[in-house]
Order: structure tokens, then sequence, then C-alpha cells
């Protein structure tokens, strides 16, 4: 008896015994909801399984990068939608950051023009609805761009016009793959010269004539591959024929209002992240600096940011998130993003709402962990190392 | 003992007086269920002049919303108990399935695959409705075949929005299809130049057209590139509630055919001779207990909301701001489509 009260006792036995409880309840509940729906469903006469995905979508898209065509199955829609949805967040990312950096660091700049009108847009942001942004965006683009008939154009071969951005393509593509690939092998070149000169400087103190090797490798060269690739290619230039222009590619305008909007919403609240990382490093740590002579440049740039970052990755890493889950406000504009086609118009053809819904929430959770392991490794590397 | 068994005797007679009743009349849980609410609750579109429409007071008018308030008076007693539930299109079918509303009664197109997969029953038509687009009179167009190239805005998970695909391709023609969540959303964009045109049913656009900036620099193209039969749907099980549904529908075309109107319902009722008149009003033939119904149930509808030429006249009409002809949503003997079983 004792025995069983000190094996019941037992703290480790006690944390299995709730964790397998919740395991247990949680698969219970599962299955519970599982049979629920799908019994419910066929009382109810409708249809259930993952078949339709293999029936043709019938569905014109106008932004399409997978090469998907009306003809193609719904499976081929969703990777369209997944597609669109992975593009816009990527780029609204990286932009947004790059904006949220500069405001950040304008928000503490001691001039103070700079400073309010950082503090003023990010108050601004802050209170305002990302809806708003999206259609102040969506319909300020589209009233402020001309019909296509009265294009603007960019040295003929490109045109603007409320339509989109109409772009030449290359009839082949081959070329441009030659491009990237030496553009990588030389951007790869320098990182390779960068390291060997750094390692030089440790053990001799001298100087390498990096700057230059970095002009070269990583604008002449990609600059002559790409004129290179340009030249040797035939180009499927745009031409006005009708109601507006054919051929090439065409950027539609809900891209850009949903990639503004994301961004300049976005690089508010990434501002003040920033500015809370900045404002976290000791004081102590900018005299120090600067009594060592550095310029306040490299201040920021040497001592702060490095430290700031570990403070401001998590919340960055829940702002990224954010912007994923915000893209899909790009199905009140009709960017066809994964809301908008998938659980837009492949519901309402098919009527299979669960596993539709079921879909679309396990893309998006399959992109967001994909983000936060992201972010995840990066704060582990940049974190304080103590020895 | 006697006296047990007379008892038995008479449980057994009630038990079989109750069961003839029950098969009879099939349990209806919808039916029931409006009566113990004491109103109708009709999912109707978001807002579609002539169709389906609420002015700023919230009253809620069109030939669909016509519809509900006949099948309330039905099986009520009175049109005015109907509970508007403005559905989208990507809600519509699932608030039918999930039980919030008895019908849907909006401007949705009868489709096999709808009615093979969604669980979803279509209980006749009371709009034939032709899909067509609407485009600037500067752009020239004269049918769809001159949309060539043209950026066409279209509600998304629409028939429209497959029907346009479908259209333009097997023509070769190369048009881009701008898919929005909502007609609203996609007739603003058209209006604020997006597209070049903007495609939905006949109805709706003449419906949408007064919504524009300026409705006279548009023209709505005149030959639809589909037939969209539209009707009250119901979901499946309950075929006594689907009989209701279906045959006040029939009704109300039947009523305009045999010469009976809102004005004169009360006379033909009283004097007519006309045995068909005669079970449509409820007269004679029991038909309403049929269904478990009072049997002046078409009578009320007629009465409070009027025959279907009526409701047609006064809300996309000749009497209304859409002024759409009958054409094929004229009866069958004038040389429309529009056409009931008899009421036998």
């Amino acid at each position: 008896m004792s025995s069983f009260l000190s094996f019941i006792n037992d703290k480790r036995v006690r944390d299995w015994f709730y964790q397998i409880a919740l395991i247990l309840l949680l698969v219970g509940l599962t299955v519970f909801f599982v049979r629920n729906a799908s019994e419910n469903m066929v009382k109810a006469g409708i249809a259930s399984g993952f078949d339709f995905l293999w029936r043709t979508s019938g569905i014109e898209v106008p932004f399409v990068l997978t090469g998907y065509t009306q003809s193609d199955d719904i499976f081929a829609l969703f990777w369209v939608g997944v597609a669109n949805t992975m593009l816009v967040t990527v780029i609204a990312i990286v932009l947004a950051t790059v904006l949220g950096f500069a405001i950040g660091i304008a928000r503490l700049s001691s001039h103070w023009l700079l400073s309010t009108i950082a503090g003023a847009y990010i108050e601004f942001v802050r209170n305002i609805p990302l809806l708003f942004f999206v259609l102040f965006w969506y319909f300020g683009v589209i009233a402020a761009l001309p019909q296509p008939r009265q294009s603007i154009g960019l040295f003929g071969v490109a045109f603007l016009n409320n339509r989109g951005l109409t772009m030449p393509l290359p009839d082949a593509p081959g070329n441009f793959r030659w491009a990237a690939l030496a553009i990588f092998a030389s951007w790869l070149g320098y990182w390779l010269a960068s390291a060997w000169a750094r390692r030089r400087k440790d053990r001799t103190g001298q100087d390498a004539p990096l700057l230059a090797i970095g002009i070269g490798l990583i604008v002449v060269v990609p600059a002559l591959a790409i004129a290179w690739a340009s030249l040797a290619t035939r180009w499927d230039i745009p031409v006005l024929r009708g109601f507006n222009y054919r051929g090439g590619f065409v950027v539609i305008p809900e891209f850009v209002a949903l990639l503004a909007a994301l961004v300049t919403y976005t690089a508010g609240f990434i501002a003040e992240i920033v500015r809370g990382g900045i404002e976290s490093v000791a004081r102590g740590q900018t005299e120090a600096a600067s009594a060592l002579g550095l310029r306040p440049g490299r201040t920021l740039s040497l001592v702060v940011i490095p430290q700031a970052l570990r403070v401001m990755t998590p919340p960055l890493t829940n702002q990224y998130l954010n912007v994923l889950k915000n893209s899909s406000f790009g199905a009140a504009i009709a960017y066809p993003d994964v809301v908008s086609l998938f659980m837009g118009s492949a519901l309402n053809n098919t009527g299979q709402a669960i596993e539709i819904i079921a879909m679309t929430l396990a893309v998006y959770l399959v992109i967001g962990l994909a983000v936060s392991a992201l972010m995840n490794w990066y704060n582990a590397r940049i974190a304080l190392v103590t020895r | 003992m006697t006296t047990f068994r007379i008892l038995g005797a008479a449980a057994f007679l009630a038990a079989g007086v109750s069961m003839a009743q029950a098969q009879q009349l099939a349990p209806s849980p919808t039916l029931d269920a409006i009566k113990a609410r004491g109103n109708l609750e009709c999912g109707v579109h978001l807002g579609l002049p002539g169709f389906s429409f609420a002015n700023d007071k919230g009253e809620w008018s069109g030939l669909d919303v016509d519809y509900c308030k006949a099948l309330a008076a039905a099986v009520l007693g009175d049109a005015g108990k109907v509970k508007f539930t403005p559905t989208s299109v990507q809600q519509r079918w699932p608030i039918l399935q999930s039980g919030q509303v008895d019908l849907l009664s909006r401007n949705s197109t009868i489709t096999f695959s709808r009615n093979a997969t969604l669980g979803l029953n279509f209980q006749g038509i009371n709009f034939y409705e032709g899909q067509t687009f609407i485009v600037r009179k500067s752009a020239n167009a004269k049918t769809a075949a001159d949309l060539d190239g043209a950026s066409v805005c279209v509600a998304a998970g629409s028939t429209e929005e497959k029907n346009a695909a479908d259209w333009f391709r097997e023509r070769n023609l190369k048009t881009t299809i701008t898919n929005f969540q909502k007609n609203d959303d996609a007739i603003a964009a058209y209006d604020a130049g997006r597209c070049d045109a903007y495609t939905a049913g006949v109805g709706a656009l003449a419906g949408q057209r007064a919504k524009l900036k300026n409705p006279e620099e548009h023209v709505i193209l005149t030959q639809p590139i589909s037939n969209d039969p539209q009707g009250p749907v119901t979901r499946w099980g309950d075929e006594r509630w689907q009989l209701i549904v279906r045959w006040v529908l029939n009704g109300m075309i039947a009523a305009e055919a045999l010469g009976v109107t809102s004005k004169n319902v009360d006379e033909m009722k009283a004097n007519s001779k006309n045995s068909e008149v005669r079970r449509l009003l409820g007269a004679e033939g029991g038909f309403g207990a049929m269904m478990g119904l009072s049997n002046d149930w078409m009578y009320n509808a007629i009465k409070q909301v009027g025959n279907y030429g009526e409701s047609y006249e006064r809300t996309v009409g000749m009497g209304s701001p859409l002024k759409l002809e009958r054409g094929q949503n004229q009866l069958w003997l004038k040389g429309g489509l529009l056409f009931t079983p008899p009421f036998q």
C-alpha cells in the first residue's frame, strides 16, 4: 500500500499521468468532432472526401506563377493560391523590415523633425485597421492610374495602367538561368574573399582591398551577366491591341495594393520594436563606444544593433506571422491568394467546406511554423554567447 | 377482464387512428419549427434591387422576397411573418445546410453539381436568367465576342465566374477575369475602371446599373451567354416541407394563368365555377390539409402578396425601375417558359 502511495505521489509519475490524460482527451475530442461532422454530412446528403481536388477547376486566375491554366484540376488551383500567398508574404516581410528599421531609427534620431514625423507615422499606422490600408491603396492606386489606352510607357517596353504593370517577358528563359548561376557564383566568391580577408586581418593586421573586389563581384559581374542574357534573348514585348496590352507579364494592381498595405502597416509596428530594442541597450555601451572613438554610425551598427537584435527577434517573429495571416486581406480586393481562390472560388464551386477550410488552415499553419522555425534558429544564432 | 379488453381495444383503435394520420402526413420538422417559432426564416441576397433589397427602414422587397412572403402567408397566414437573413455568395449553402434558414430564395442558379453534391434540392424556377455583361458605351462592344482582351470583374465562386471563363476559352478569346468576394466589390471595381466589363445575370445587372456613378454611360449587352434558371432552394430530407415550398411557387404561377389576382381573389373564391380555381383557393378539395396547412393557404398568399405576374411587374417588370420585359418569364400560354402541373 505504501509503495502504491509513494508511486502515485511520485512527481514524475503524476506528470506522465497528466500528459497521457491530456493527449487522450484531445484525441477523443478530435475523433468525436470528425465523426460527428461526417455523420451529419452523410445525413444531409453532402458529399465528403478529397476527390473533388482532381476535378477540373474551370476558374481563370489573372495572376499565376505556377503555369496553371483553367483546364487544370482544383489541386493545381490550390497551389496557385499558396504560391501567391507566399509571394506577397515573403516580399512584404523583407520590405516591411527595411522600412520599419528606417522608421524606428529615425524615431530615435536627435533630429527633431525626423523623429516627430516617424513618431506621427507610427501612431497613425497603429491606430488604423489594416482593411482601410488595403482599400486605400487599392482604390488609391486604381484612381491614380490611367486607362490602358493612356498608359504610362516606360522606355516603350513596359506599360503602367489601371490593369497593372505589363512588362516584357523573355521567350526562352535559358539565358537567364545561366546569368542567375553566374551571379550566384560571383556572390559566393565575394563571401569567400571576405572570409579570407577577415582571417588575414586577424593574423597580420593588414586590410585587403575588399571594396574594389566587392564592387567587382557584387555589382559589375551581375550587371554584365544580366546585360548579356537580355541581349541574347528574344523578348515578348507587350503591344496595345483592343482593350489592353497583350503579351508580357502583368503585375496586377491587387498585388501592388496588398503589398503596399502590408508593408506600410507592418512597418509601423516593426519601427516600435526597433526603437524598443535599441533603447534596451544600456547607455553605457554607447558611451563606451564613443570613448573608444567610434563615430555614431559605427556605434550603431557594431555595438548597439547587434545587442538590440536579441531583444527584437521574438517580437519580430510575431510581426512576420501577422504579415502571413494578414495577407488574407487580399481576398477583399480580389488578390488571388489561397483564401480568395481556394476558400472562395473552389469552395463555392464544390461546396466541400470542411475539407477546404481544413486544407487552408493547414497551409497557414505550415508556413507559419516554417517562419517561426527560421526565426528561432536565427535567435539561437545571435544569442549572447557566454564563456 | 372485459373492461381491460374494452380499454385495450380503445387503445388499439386510438393507436390505429393516430397511425393512419401519421401515414397521411409524414412528420415535417421544418414546418413544426416554423409554427413553433411563429415566423419563416428565409435566406435572401445581401442586396439586389428588384430581387431582394432592404430600404433604409429595413423593409425588404423584390421578386425573391415576395416569394418568401407568399410562403409565410401560406404557412402562417401572415405574409409579414418572415425573418430575412441576408446571405453572401459564400455563406448561402452552409447557412441552409446547417439549418439556420428554412429555405433560400436568393437568385442562385440551379446546377447539376449543386443538386448532386451539396445536399440541396431546387423546388422549381421563379426566374429564368441569362448571364450577360455590362460595359462602358465608349468600349463599342455589341456582343460578348467583342470583349476579346478585355478585363472582366465577377463575384468569386458564382456560376458566372465559370460560365464566363468557359465561354471565352471555347472561343479562344484572351480575357482576364478578376474574382471579387462579393458582387458589390466586383461592380465597385468595374465602376472604378479596374475592369472593362462586369458580368452577372441580366436581372442583377439591370438592378446594379442604377448603383453606378453615371448609369447612362454603361450598356448591358443583350445576348446572354448562358441560361441560369433560379428558384427556391431547400436542403435534403423533409419531403413535406419541399412539397410546400414547391407548390406555393406553383400556386403563384397557376393563379396568374387562372386569372386570380390579389384584387379579385375574394370574388373568385366565392363565385368561380372553375374547379381548379376552387381547389387552389381552398373552396373545395382540402388541398392545404394534405400538406398540413390550412385550406386557404394559397388564398392567403395571393390575397396578401399577389400572383406571380403581379409580383413580377411590381418588382422587376414595367412597374419597377428595372423595367425588365417578361421574356422567358412569361406564362407558357403567352409564349414564355412558366408552366405548372395542374391543381388536381
